[in-house]
């Protein structure tokens, strides 16, 4: 929301924004760069993913800080793992983002959004049973919070002092909530289906337990 | 047992008012239908209408060519008479004279118009011609506040004081210095006048043209003080908030003060009763020998109240996107409230003109939209269904009545999965109705408990007479344009487009669901433009943050 009111970052160049853009591909790639029995397979799946879900973004725009990336991103990391979790926040914010306005913000957008995939990659909240909703919808609700603190801090150019920043922060609180609402919303009505959806994915983790003891997961 | 007690919350929750129900239509909305709307292209209606002579007569100004219309009861142009070297906002109400004779001589029915060049038109209300035309002094800004007629004269408030002029001829009595005053409206009662200043001090002057200062606050006074059984009220606004005072009329000794809201209204009194307002709350005053507050109600309006003689009170509100409330004080006890819908919404100061016409009763409303719509009382079955019905509120409305009423079904069957998905949609809906409203109350919130901590350096080549007053800075390929002198705006948005206006400039501004973006000045857009307030970063939509009446706004492109 930041951008539309006028309260911007650093303002970059046409090389830096190509050289920003290039280093979050850069590092998607990184992040995906790792054996996979089935590689076709999976680029696909993932690049469906990706899309469909920055495509619901760039819909849901008209509607303040309803973040369905949030969800998504914590649920990502909860089945595939932390490393496609980060790869699928930083494509989304890419991707969404060249839609919405790109800028110095994707960066902290998509950190953002990676920084929820690893927790949601480390919060257990899948089960042998399936998504654990109570766990997911308080993850999902601090996951607003967190997701914005750090959006927050790409309007730190040099100028804005402490005081200004907690300040700026304080403004934020309606629209918090109102992402919190929404993280609420879509777990309830779409994290058992989506993480049921990611759950026939193997994770890169698995994977590598697989390649490791020498056989095939899909074996 | 805990199941029912959340169901019972929940229903609970469908008997109290949502916020937005304002937009169902109104009983005044039910009576009065629109005769038709006149488009003045620019400009503000800062002052009440008035009815003269067959013609509804409306002052705008704040753009290229301030003026006062008349216009025929058809909605056709009667004439117009324009003054374009005031280049401020004129907000010094339009005052009829009728006809007649004294010691300085006779005159004939007038319309009398102060500016803010000083300047003082005598017009003929049948024409718009020139009776008399009188200069008095500007220092930045002239006339700002409300003349009064005593006999042959009319007392007009100057910038620096009160003068005293003959209805004959426009020959000037006598002019007093008092203090340097905006909004500063006059008001007589017997051989006093009364008026107040920026620096707080209420004025007393006499008819032979003395001043003293009667009374002196911390505050502002920007109103004519009305006198009421129980001593002189004045309503005194601070940076924070405002404090209406009971004073003796002579001493100026206090003998009451109520503690009110921010950006105090201009109180108006009928009789025992007063009715004061600010950005808070409008309130019911009754004034014997002592004044008491008898009912008070949440709204938002700092210009003026309308009060008809059937005991009518209708106010603009004067925030984005806003309504008009009508108030009824019934059984001397109680206010009740509606929001109206005018069709012509947002920032607005002037308060509706009624009058009866052929048998027929009008209302006429203007705001900051430079339009004027004029209502008349009309059967139920004549009106029609409001062609601005906000269908996507009411349906989020209805969708959030629906979400609930099945939470408290789902809470009941003890169906949690189906409980925790309504809900969590309600929840939604709610928020997306009350957040625009609340983030804005809450930035003001904020912005109020946490000044900023910078501020904007004074210029010593700007003039002195932008002292005391509110600034804007553009910066254009690194140079600074200034504009200066402008008074009485709240918010950076207003700020911005009066000083955009002054100087001729463009401004391109987007409405989003969380406030106004001012997306390009002066045809300039590059990547964006941030705005400074008092030296301070602008953090969210211009609209929502507040401005003093000193306030220096800067904005530099990103």
């Amino acid at each position: 929301m930041f951008q539309a009111m006028g309260v911007h970052g650093p303002t970059l160049s046409p090389f830096a924004s190509l050289v920003l853009d290039a280093a979050l591909l850069g590092v998607a790639f990184w992040l995906l760069a790792k054996p996979t029995k089935r590689p076709v397979m999976d680029t696909l799946f993932l690049a469906a993913l990706v899309l469909s879900v920055s495509l619901i973004r760039v819909v849901m725009q008209p509607l303040p800080n309803i973040q369905p990336v949030t969800v998504a991103a914590l649920l990502v990391g909860a089945q595939l793992g932390a490393r496609r979790g980060a790869a699928f926040a930083v494509l989304v914010a890419m991707i969404s983002n060249f839609f919405m306005g790109d800028g110095w913000w994707t960066v902290f957008q998509a950190a953002g959004w990676a920084s929820v995939a690893f927790a949601g990659s480390q919060l257990s909240l899948v089960t042998p049973s399936g998504l654990n909703l109570r766990r997911a919808i308080f993850a999902s609700l601090a996951a607003a919070v967190w997701f914005d603190i750090i959006v927050s801090f790409s309007i730190l150019d040099g100028t804005i002092g402490f005081v200004e920043f907690a300040t700026y922060l304080l403004h934020g609180i309606p629209f918090d909530l109102l992402h919190m609402a929404g993280n609420f919303a879509f777990v309830v009505w779409m994290g058992s289906w989506f993480s049921n959806l990611l759950e026939e994915q193997p994770s890169l983790e698995e994977i590598e337990f697989a390649v490791v003891n020498g056989h095939g997961i899909d074996g | 047992m805990i199941q029912r007690l959340i169901a019972f919350l929940f229903l609970s929750i469908m008997l109290l008012p949502l916020v937005t129900a304002d937009t169902v239509e109104s009983s005044w909305n039910q009576e009065n239908s629109r005769a038709w709307e006149y488009d003045f292209g620019a400009g503000y209606i800062s002052t009440s209408p008035i009815f003269v002579d067959e013609k509804i007569i409306v002052r705008t100004s704040g753009h290229s060519e301030p003026s006062v219309t008349a216009l025929e009861l058809d909605g056709t142009l009667a004439w117009k008479y324009s003054n374009v070297h005031s280049k401020n906002n004129d907000m010094s109400p339009l005052l009829p004279v009728k006809s007649g004779e004294g010691a300085c001589g006779a005159w004939p029915d007038l319309l009398l118009v102060g500016w803010t060049d000083g300047v003082i038109n005598a017009l003929h209300p049948s024409n718009g011609s020139v009776y008399w035309t009188a200069q008095t002094e500007v220092a930045g800004w002239g006339i700002t506040g409300a003349a009064s007629v005593s006999q042959d004269h009319v007392i007009y408030p100057t910038r620096r004081g009160i003068g005293q002029f003959c209805l004959a001829d426009g020959s000037q009595d006598w002019w007093v210095e008092t203090g340097l005053g905006w909004r500063n409206g006059v008001s007589i009662y017997g051989d006093s006048m009364y008026s107040g200043d920026e620096l707080g001090t209420l004025w007393q002057v006499h008819a032979n043209g003395n001043a003293t200062a009667l009374a002196s606050f911390q505050g502002k006074i920007r109103h004519a003080p009305l006198l009421t059984s129980a001593g002189l009220l004045v309503h005194v606004q601070s940076p924070m908030d405002s404090t209406i005072f009971i004073l003796d009329p002579e001493s100026g000794q206090q003998r009451q003060q109520f503690l009110a809201g921010p950006s105090p209204a201009l109180p108006s009194l009928q009789g025992q009763y007063v009715v004061v307002a600010d950005s808070e709350n409008l309130r019911m005053l009754s004034c014997n020998d002592t004044c008491s507050v008898e009912s008070q109600i949440p709204f938002h309006t700092n210009g003026e109240i309308g009060w008809h003689h059937d005991g009518q009170i209708i106010a603009p509100s004067n925030t984005p996107d806003s309504n008009w409330g009508s108030f009824i004080f019934e059984d001397g006890q109680n206010l009740t409230f509606e929001f109206i819908d005018v069709g012509i919404y947002g920032y607005g100061t002037a308060a509706p003109l009624w009058f009866v016409s052929g048998g027929v009763n009008y209302t006429a409303f203007g705001n900051d939209q430079s339009v004027l719509h004029l209502y008349q009382l009309a059967q139920a079955e004549e009106t029609e269904l409001s062609k601005d019905f906000d269908w996507s509120t009411q349906g989020l409305i209805f969708a959030a009545y629906v979400f609930l009423g099945s939470s408290a079904i789902f809470v009941l069957n003890g169906n949690r999965d189906l409980f925790l998905r309504t809900s969590s949609l309600f929840t939604v809906l709610i928020l997306l109705l009350i957040v625009p409203d609340v983030s804005q109350l809450w930035s003001q919130a904020v912005d109020q408990n946490l000044p900023a901590s910078t501020t904007e350096v004074w210029n010593d080549e700007w003039p002195e007479s932008w002292l005391g007053t509110q600034i804007v800075i553009f910066e254009f390929d690194g140079e600074e344009a200034a504009v200066g002198g402008l008074v009485g705006h709240e918010n950076v948005y207003t700020l911005t487009r009066a000083a955009a206006e002054e100087r001729n400039s463009s401004l391109t501004v987007e409405e989003t669901s969380i406030g106004i973006y001012i997306s390009s000045i002066n045809g300039v857009q590059g990547d964006g433009w941030e705005y400074f307030v008092d030296g301070s970063k602008g953090r969210v939509s211009v609209d929502n943050v507040a401005v003093e009446s000193t306030s220096i706004v800067r904005w530099t492109p990103v």
